[in-house]
């Protein structure tokens, strides 16, 4: 007897599908996960999925999300079927984001010292000038190695051509990693024979190579380094806890710390106040230090930016890093690769239009409904329109937004995200896909073997960032010559 | 190690012990209630008054009912010392200090809240109870047991350490407290005929009942009873005890001259107590000495250690 192909109503639309070929076949690397699907068949694929949401509740593996009854906290969603890359083609994208990284550093060390783009006419002045993210208070500040993104999170999408173009950089806070190394162990709990018979790079170098790269940055042998968080109820909470304690270093809040006459940073600790060198600060900022940036933050520390200047903390990413993280300095990104590296870019952007351009924004009012708009300095998929799938309201709301801070907002065509099999409900279905890869950048540079593949789990949606309702993938670098 | 991270430690232990102690109060009341006649003095409202919450207690219920009490102590919310209050806390405490500790300790935590608050309608039925009292020892056991064996004793072992035997004796000191009541000159006569088994039922509250046997080869009598909870230095629960192991950990930590008068003065006040030649009033008040006594201990550690009493 012979039994239906578990693809048999599987319905990629016109996207390019990750597990199939258009004729609907498995690709090459993706043989054995599909024959495995197969044998184990729907059911005991819902039962894995069962044993998974299990585990994750025993990790507790939580993110948390806000509404008007205040802070809970959400089980991490998560889909069972693993997203592949082939070992090749990953090579590239990792040599392209390492590149990338390189550049955005050359730029944002540049900006905040001679400024030579500027003055050699590459960008225009008043786009910096105008940006967010410049901070005046880092003018002239050298930090180690030159870089000022140490951390940074890409955004990837493989659009219809099969092409994989970077939508951009998070250069700020960006989180997502600790799902990412989550999502491996879940996945050895739930598919243990699968891993075993397959080539797959493993995750959990990650906290090992931040700990080393945020070591670097000290010119002390043996660092005092601590993570530094808003506090409990920040949504990505369990994610600082989680590396400081892969990293075995402190995990502190504002409230921990304190600068002493001495400009330096200390701890408090039971012992008294200990020194701090590095810290990996994942607080916006503007919430830093109230002595320079917002007077009323409870989360930061007075004095932080004094003894940052004296070169007596480092603070990654550096303050003032988030100038690179703008969506209209992003259209310059191939540029700085060109200017800084002599190189060509490996990773290409996505067609953007700058709506601060006379021209382009005459294109974009006049294809809005054909177009993706996004504030420049907005991160976590708010503010954006989907032209395709916006109402009239939205779009005359949209035109005049535009027209009034065109500055504020780039466009770029609506790309057809690749897509991936994913367990809804009770059959597999085509979900859209994309992929964020953490970058390290120090002494030495670091990618992750892959990243948090996150998916938009409402059918036909785009948006899958899970303050949205987007789950995630365990991500597989498939090296199939060993 | 953080000042906070030693606060949020200390509370996880005495959260923790304190689930431990309820679950463990709790079904030996039960036992003791089945076995009891009516008309002895000894109900299911002495657990409120171990627990001083007889008042909290009628403002929320009108009939000290089995299943009013036991819903009370073990799910109400609003009862800050309630069974799922006290585990609902050591779990917010152990959340929030994960990078202290093997992954291990926080999902020993996680899994015993999860299984409490999934099973908390089988509290209803008498035989769901035993079952429900049972798993929550034993997770708090597992979470012991999993210390014991993989944690260094370093300071975060010992800020836990510290906080689990000020809690523990302090449970002892109000179960000692209640057992005053069973010796009462103008005790019942059906209390009297009764008084080896309840004092057996004292001692099972607190998992005592084989060591003391080992230590005293006598007919169980409420006098040796207390001395042995109250000045035995072997026994983990005995008062003396947690201050010996209260005392080895201050011992080991930064800066604690300023605490060492206070521990003098509570191992003093222990040596003291002579149990024989105490009268059941006398006793109550030595046990509110000692109470206050640990309180102030406490103090004197948050001021030490804890973050909200440091000065800049």
């Amino acid at each position: 007897m012979t039994t239906d192909s578990i693809w048999k109503n599987y319905q990629a639309d016109r996207a390019f599908d990750e597990m199939l070929t258009a004729q609907s076949q498995p690709r090459p690397i993706c043989e054995t996960l599909s024959d495995y699907l197969q044998t184990l068949g729907v059911d005991a694929i819902k039962g894995r999925r069962s044993a998974a949401d299990a585990a994750i509740l025993e990790m507790g593996i939580t993110f948390t999300v806000y509404n008007e009854k205040g802070n809970i906290d959400r089980a991490w969603p998560f889909d069972i079927i693993p997203r592949l890359i082939e070992f090749q083609e990953w090579k590239r994208i990792e040599a392209g984001l390492k590149q990338r990284l390189k550049a955005l550093n050359c730029f944002i060390n540049d900006i905040y010292n001679e400024q030579a783009i500027i003055k050699d006419g590459l960008i225009p002045a008043d786009l910096i000038e105008s940006s967010g993210n410049f901070r005046k208070e880092c003018v002239g500040i050298n930090p180690k190695f030159g870089t000022w993104a140490n951390i940074c999170g890409s955004d990837l999408v493989r659009g219809g051509d099969g092409v994989v173009y970077v939508l951009e950089d998070n250069l700020r806070v960006p989180s997502g990693v600790s799902y990412m190394i989550e999502n491996r162990v879940i996945t050895k709990r739930v598919f243990p024979e699968l891993l075993q018979n397959l080539n797959v790079m493993p995750v959990d170098a990650y906290p090992s190579q931040l700990f080393e790269m945020l070591s670097s940055l000290s010119s002390n042998d043996n660092p005092q380094i601590a993570v530094l968080t808003p506090g409990i109820y920040n949504s990505a909470y369990f994610e600082h806890a989680f590396l400081a304690q892969q990293m075995g270093v402190e995990l502190v809040e504002g409230g921990d710390l304190i600068v002493n006459d001495d400009d330096c940073v200390y701890m408090r600790t039971i012992r008294g106040l200990e020194k701090v060198d590095v810290i990996y600060r994942r607080i916006d900022d503007l919430f830093l230090d109230p002595e320079v940036f917002h007077k009323d933050s409870m989360l930061g520390v007075k004095g932080l930016m004094r003894a940052w200047k004296a070169g007596n903390v480092a603070l990654a990413n550096a303050p003032g890093a988030g100038v690179a993280d703008d969506k209209v300095v992003y259209a310059y990104v191939p540029q700085m690769i060109r200017y800084y590296l002599n190189e060509e870019p490996i990773l290409p952007n996505v067609p953007t239009y700058l709506c601060s351009d006379d021209e382009q924004r005459a294109y974009v009012l006049a294809h809005l409904s054909e177009l993706v708009v996004k504030p420049a300095n907005e991160s976590g998929g708010y503010g954006m329109l989907i032209g395709t799938q916006a109402t009239q309201k939205e779009l005359k709301q949209f035109r005049k937004l535009i027209q009034t801070n065109p500055r504020n907002y780039i466009a770029q065509p609506t790309l057809a995200l690749s897509t991936c099999p994913t367990l809804c409900n009770d059959k597999i279905e085509p979900r859209h896909i994309d992929l964020r890869p953490f970058i390290l950048q120090g002494e030495n540079s670091f990618v992750t073997a892959g990243g948090l593949t996150r998916v938009a789990l409402r059918k036909g949606s785009l948006v899958v960032n899970s303050s949205q309702g987007g789950g995630s993938k365990d991500t597989w670098i498939i090296n199939m010559e060993q | 190690m953080l000042s906070r991270s030693a606060e949020r430690l200390y509370w996880l232990a005495r959260y923790l012990e304190r689930t431990e102690n309820t679950a463990r109060l709790v079904s030996a009341t039960m036992n003791l209630i089945y076995d009891l006649p009516y008309g002895v003095e000894v109900s299911w409202n002495n657990l409120l008054t171990i627990y001083g919450v007889e008042e909290a207690f009628y403002q929320r219920f009108k009939n000290p009912s089995e299943q009013n009490i036991i819903r009370f102590l073990i799910a109400e919310p609003s009862n800050s010392s309630s069974l799922l209050s006290s585990l609902l806390a050591a779990r917010e405490n152990i959340r929030t200090s994960r990078e202290l500790m093997p992954d291990e300790a926080w999902e020993q935590v996680n899994e015993m809240y999860l299984y409490a608050t999934n099973n908390l309608e089988n509290l209803s039925s008498r035989r769901g109870r035993v079952v429900f009292l049972q798993e929550i020892m034993r997770g708090c056991q597992r979470f012991t047991g999993f210390m014991a064996g993989a944690m260094s004793r370093n300071d975060s072992y010992r800020f836990i350490c510290l906080g689990r035997n000020i809690e523990r004796a302090d449970m002892t000191t109000r179960i000692m407290d209640f057992g005053t009541v069973l010796l009462a000159e103008n005790r019942s006569q059906t209390m009297r005929e009764h008084e080896s088994m309840l004092w057996i039922n004292v001692l099972k509250s607190l998992s005592a009942l084989l060591m003391y046997r080992k230590q005293v080869r006598q007919r169980i009598k409420g006098q040796d009873v207390l001395d042995f909870l109250l000045k035995n230095p072997d026994f983990s629960g005995a008062v003396a005890h947690c201050v010996q192991e209260i005392s080895g950990c201050i011992n080991k930590l930064p800066n604690s001259t300023a605490l060492l008068p206070q521990l003098d003065t509570l191992e003093q006040n222990l040596l003291t107590v002579n149990i024989a030649e105490t009268t059941p009033l006398q006793l109550r008040q030595i046990l509110d000495t000692l109470q206050a006594d640990f309180n102030t201990l406490h103090q004197r550690i948050a001021e030490t250690w804890f973050l909200n009493h440091l000065s800049a």
